[in-house]
């Protein structure tokens, strides 16, 4: 017991100096290599220099947005596994990235077929606050619908995650059909967003992320005892006095919020979710207290490591974060597979 | 009041499986369950924990019925251990064993002294004290069943609920948990009612027998009273031989199924 409570020292204690550096790392490097002197004059000045402009207004939030959006996709996958009891669940399977996305491309789209807009780039903060809005009423319509379709209270975790497979295919039809049809003048942005991209991101997409980082690790705390709950037989959890039909409810909301609060800003970065909750497992197999504190830092930690590669790899370009995080993700996942079986 | 049933009719979504029973379940006694496969027996159980609500009649506790209770204030009263329980992977067996303890607890509540304590009297009364720290899933049958009893019991609650607790476990461990429920009715007064399908222990381990066939209730009282030779014939298809040993409990010797019987006698063999 000791021993654990020491090992788990050990690793936030890495998680913690991993995350700083790869923060440090993501100030100083990009399309041009600053000095450490220049980022800590960045840090400390009122941004009179070029340099001072580029740490402060585009690494900085864009670094710390990256953390925020792993945060929120990796904590979802989890619940969603958790819920669902399915090691394969996060937000893109159940159709909630779908849902979010087809609503975001529809204001983009809506936006520009409007006189006043162009699209979200070109259009900067008025279609973009928007943006976050409708992704959440997005995906947690598709959530409510797959809830309601897959049977309500009375539905098998099976189920759930089929109706989710299903919702997904026919919400990302959609959202492919509407940009073929009318979305012809943002393919390119919008395809671009598809892939998750931090691309251009800066204060403003983080301060429309935070209130809902802030809500959403809220909402974890509350859900932590039930989700543990939620894990053994329907049964035995309602005999323990949890009504399992609102907490199941609840549990999905929270993991809608999360996803589609970070597809909003990001686009749908996949992968991260399905693969983060199961490092943390193998890291921490005991308690899923740890499990939970060791998903949301790893998975803060793999988008903004994505992140930076993805930079700095072919600068002056730039890969988008979403086929870093696969490219990066995906050996990590298999080799702790084939470590412990 | 006890925990009872009134013309009660049961099944999922639009299949009946219950018609109608009436029961009452004697306070800290032994109830046992039995009859064939797909009688009705789980679906009984399901519907004395409130998790399945009655078609008509209704199931009551203390004289108030089971959908008018809060499902926290019923876990201060029943606990149930479904047939197929699983661990969640990894978890060790005393973390296991604190979830009984959730209902006095609450959503953020953290472990009182109290809780320690009933946990650790649970793991003392069904003797996995020393497995505390090991996975649940590396164990055995019959400890992982033990450590599943020891949750419910670190329920507190009065009733236990058990659906065939000792169906995947072999001889002896069968008898390990058949003994510590009667410890646990005899020691804390627990109220226990359980299925299960070998008869020899059903009228062993019971105080009341239920006997029950396609969804209704044949016959019930005491062991001795409750399964005949006639009843075997009839519910189970059993031809055997009843005799009564000590403490007045029937010990059953099955001489074999009905339709061999009837087979041989067509083909001519007299057994």
């Amino acid at each position: 017991m000791r021993l654990n409570i020491h090992r788990y020292k050990v690793i936030y204690g890495l998680l913690i100096l991993a995350i700083a550096s790869g923060l440090v790392c993501s100030l100083i490097y990009g399309a041009a290599t600053l000095s450490l002197d220049q980022v800590v004059h960045a840090m400390f000045s009122q941004g009179g220099e070029h340099s001072d402009r580029v740490v402060w207004n585009m690494r900085l939030p864009r670094a710390v947005l990256a953390c925020l959006v792993g945060l929120h996709f990796a904590l979802s996958g989890l619940i969603l596994q958790t819920l669902t009891r399915n090691p394969l669940a996060d937000a893109g399977i159940m159709g909630i990235n779908a849902g979010a996305g087809l609503a975001a491309i529809s204001v983009v789209v809506g936006a520009a077929l409007l006189p006043f807009g162009s699209g979200i780039y070109s259009q900067g903060g008025q279609v973009l606050t928007w943006l976050p809005i409708a992704a959440l009423t997005g995906g947690c319509i598709t959530a409510i619908l797959v809830y309601l379709v897959s049977g309500a209270g009375q539905m098998t975790p099976l189920r759930l995650i089929l109706t989710g497979v299903i919702f997904a295919a026919v919400f990302n039809a959609l959202a492919t059909g509407l940009l073929a049809l009318w979305g012809q003048a943002h393919t390119e942005t919008v395809v671009a967003w598809l892939a998750g991209s931090l691309h251009g991101r800066n204060w403003l997409h983080l301060w429309i992320l935070l209130p809902w980082t802030v809500l959403g690790l809220i909402g974890v705390v509350f859900c932590l005892r039930p989700l543990e709950l939620i894990r053994l037989h329907d049964d035995q959890v309602q005999c323990l006095g949890v009504n399992i039909r609102f907490w199941r409810l609840v549990v999905v909301l929270l993991a809608t919020l999360l996803a589609s609060s970070a597809v909003a800003v990001a686009g749908p970065i996949g992968f991260v979710g399905l693969i983060v909750p199961h490092i943390a497992r193998k890291i921490a197999p005991v308690s899923f207290k740890q499990q939970l504190m060791l998903t949301g830092g790893i998975g803060a930690l793999l988008v903004m490591t994505a992140d930076l590669v993805g930079r700095v790899s072919v600068a002056p370009f730039e890969l988008p974060v979403g086929i870093l995080c696969a490219l990066l993700g995906v050996p990590a996942f298999l080799y702790l597979l084939r470590k412990n079986p | 009041m006890s925990l009872m049933l009134e013309q009660v009719q049961l099944g999922y979504g639009g299949s009946t499986i219950i018609e109608d029973i009436s029961v009452v379940i004697p306070d800290k006694k032994i109830t046992t369950l039995i009859g064939p496969n797909g009688c009705g027996k789980s679906t009984l159980l399901k519907s004395l924990a409130g998790l399945l609500k009655p078609m008509k009649g209704s199931v009551s506790l203390k004289g108030k019925a089971l959908e008018q209770w809060s499902r926290k204030a019923l876990a201060f009263e029943v606990a149930m251990l479904p047939q197929k329980p699983t661990a969640p992977e990894g978890i060790c067996v005393k973390a296991l064993v604190e979830y009984g303890r959730f209902p006095y607890q609450g959503i953020l509540g953290g472990q009182s002294q109290n809780d320690k304590d009933v946990v650790a009297w649970a793991m003392a009364q069904t003797g996995i004290s020393e497995l505390a720290e090991r996975s649940v899933n590396a164990l055995s049958g019959g400890q992982q069943q033990r450590v599943w009893i020891a949750m419910a019991i670190a329920q507190q609650s009065r009733i236990l609920l058990l659906d065939e607790p000792t169906t995947f476990l072999d001889w002896g461990h069968q008898l390990e948990v058949l003994e510590l429920l009667t410890k646990l009715n005899l020691e804390q007064e627990l109220t226990v009612v359980m299925s299960l399908h070998d008869l020899n222990q059903a009228a062993q381990f019971s105080d009341h027998i239920l006997v029950m066939e396609q969804g209704g209730l044949i016959t019930e009282g005491s062991p001795a009273d409750a399964i005949s030779p006639k009843i075997l014939a009839n519910v189970f298809n059993v031809d055997a031989d009843v005799e009564i040993r000590g403490n007045n409990r029937p010990y059953f010797l099955a001489r074999g199924s009905i339709q061999a019987a009837d087979q041989n006698l067509l083909a001519g063999v007299t057994p």
